[in-house]
């Protein structure tokens, strides 16, 4: 419990302090909120069905309880990673509005840009936190079946670092939706972007295919504007022990930087032309 | 102190009632679901093998970044689909024999399985070992759309090699295990297999071969199990020439079919033949065989767990 006395000399130094100091006050806020509203509890349902999966699928697979546990693993962290990146990033600028607590933030001096990228990075530490945890979780369950170490509870990780990118991408066009529109709409508009990001290779090959000028021009649009989050699927080939080198995992991170940056500026321009009153 | 000692009672008093409607309320919609079920009509037997909604392709796009799961469910539902087909038969069967099942749905379960993680290699082996006696066309198909997807698996050759071994055609058998040997990595017994399956194709030796390297290798139970009942019918058919050839010299001894495995014990005795207490040579399963005294023939006992065909 923060008293009034060791609360103010924070606050002064927040005011004194420059945008980083800010930016992380905000941050570590929403995380704390976010393990106050029991984000963190789909661990249970993780851990619940991993163990589930590790006991008894061996009976029903044929011996491929390994490659099982991997795809049921990771496919479970990037849907409640997604359901999170969606369902929370929504109200994180709406709850502030709601409950009239923005105009309590705003009356310092904090811009509106640092709030953004501070309820940012507050999600995209409990999204680390979700998927650090699921993956340790994915890599006992590997040991436990395999009755020692397997080399897939190692090389599942670079899987799991391309899933985390992915989510910090939805996270960025939830923000971006919830910066102008309702929590249902930008809910329902983010899973349309996180399916079609998953179908953007068509979009390409649609644009290629098209007669249409316009409608090529349209889809080779699409196709650059929306995030292509194909490129961040890789649990497939996870479970069979395959690695993406280095440079597709650098050169995919450098994408997801972008995109979210992208993202936050575009957020950050809605957002402060917004009228509160 | 009286009045919150009445609400504590009264609180207690609703949560037991609450706890009470719950527990009540699920037995009975419990029992009513058993109820309706039992009302049901049967479903039909043809329902299992319905057409699959979605083909490959389709089920591909539609699991968006989820296609793994996908394929390892739709590899469950072939082992099940074959499992249940299993149990709906009164003798026992071997995997690679199972073209009176009806299993019609199981190459488009395994095709479905194969496109939607094209490097997922068991349903490529069962679809090698099972479909050849049900459709062995979609058996070729699927085995070669995986060497497509991974041209640098030598054992996708070998499973190839195994279907037109099947099939009787060793010369294509002979290619497919000569292909195979030139892939990096792939054993050098895949070579001396693709001369041997060239000039002794349908030798006993060279089938206990290929399930000796099958039941080595095999990642599945059901198909270690295939393999180990396949090399015990190789035996058994060399100890049923072996008895067929004391049967013949008893024969032209006495001039007349022995009446009983008795009259053979000597024999038997001499080779260290297993025997059961009514002195039955016994075969690889430890199961006595059937002496068929009108043609002089012997045969397997109907309950002996290997193959007869």
């Amino acid at each position: 419990m923060e008293t009034a006395t060791t609360a103010l000399p924070r606050q002064q130094e927040y005011l004194t302090s420059g945008p980083v100091v800010r930016i992380w006050a905000i941050a570590r806020n929403t995380f704390r909120e976010a393990v106050r509203d029991r984000v963190l509890y789909n661990l249970v349902l993780f851990v619940l069905l991993l163990t589930l999966a590790a006991v008894f699928i061996g009976e029903l697979s044929g011996g491929q309880e390994r490659k099982i546990i991997v795809d049921l693993g990771l496919s479970a962290m990037l849907l409640f990673g997604a359901f999170i990146s969606i369902f929370v990033g929504v109200g994180l600028v709406f709850k502030e509005i709601e409950r009239r607590t923005i105009y309590a933030i705003f009356s310092k001096p904090v811009g509106r840009g640092e709030f953004l990228v501070g309820k940012y990075l507050g999600l995209s530490l409990t999204l680390l936190l979700n998927v650090l945890i699921m993956g340790l979780g994915v890599s006992l369950a590997l040991v436990y079946v395999s009755e020692g170490w397997d080399p897939l509870a190692g090389t599942i990780w670079a899987a799991v670092v391309l899933i985390y990118l992915e989510l910090l991408i939805l996270t960025g066009i939830a923000l971006l939706f919830s910066s102008f529109s309702s929590p249902a709409l930008s809910a329902l508009l983010t899973f349309f972007v996180f399916i079609i990001g998953h179908f953007s290779s068509d979009l390409k090959s649609l644009s290629n295919s098209l007669g249409s000028t316009a409608a090529r021009w349209l889809f080779a649009g699409l196709y650059y504007l929306l995030p292509n989050l194909s490129n961040y699927s890789f649990i497939t080939r996870a479970a069979h022990g395959q690695v993406p080198d280095a440079q597709t995992v650098s050169m995919n991170l450098a994408y997801a930087l972008v995109y979210v940056a992208v993202l936050l500026a575009a957020a950050t321009l809605i957002f402060r032309r917004r009228n509160f009153k | 102190m009286k009045k919150s000692g009445q609400t504590a009672s009264l609180v207690g008093k609703t949560t037991l009632l609450l706890v009470a409607v719950i527990v009540v309320g699920l037995t009975t919609t419990g029992l009513l679901a058993g109820s309706i079920d039992r009302r049901q009509p049967p479903a039909p037997s043809t329902s299992e093998d319905e057409r699959l909604y979605l083909s490959g392709s389709t089920a591909r796009r539609m699991s968006l970044a989820f296609n793994g799961l996908a394929a390892d469910w739709y590899w469950m539902r072939s082992l099940q689909y074959v499992g249940r087909k299993l149990l709906m038969v009164p003798q026992d069967v071997v995997l690679d024999d199972l073209g009176e099942l009806n299993l019609k749905l199981l190459a488009p379960l395994l095709d479905t399985a194969t496109t939607l993680d094209p490097s997922f290699m068991e349903p490529y082996e069962y679809a090698a070992l099972v479909l050849p006696s049900i459709d062995v066309n979609e058996a070729i198909r699927i085995t070669n759309k995986g060497i497509s997807a991974n041209p640098n698996s030598w054992r996708l050759y070998q499973h190839l090699g195994y279907i037109y071994w099947q099939q009787k055609d060793y010369e294509t058998a002979s290619q497919t295990y000569a292909e195979g040997a030139t892939i990096p990595g792939a054993p050098n017994w895949m070579e001396a297999m693709s001369a041997r399956m060239a000039a002794e194709g349908g030798s006993r030796e060279l089938a206990r071969e290929i399930y000796q390297r099958m039941y080595a290798q095999a990642s599945e139970d059901t198909v270690r199990e295939m393999a180990r009942r396949r090399l015990l019918q190789l035996d058994s058919m060399d100890q049923r020439d072996a008895l067929k050839h004391i049967l013949a010299l008893f024969q032209e001894r006495v001039g007349r079919c022995p009446s009983s495995w008795k009259e053979l014990e000597r024999a038997l005795y001499s080779m260290k033949w297993s025997v059961d207490v009514n002195g039955a040579p016994l075969d690889p399963s430890r199961t006595p065989y059937v002496l068929n005294t009108d043609e002089c023939d012997v045969r397997l006992a109907p309950n002996s767990v290997i193959p007869h065909r």
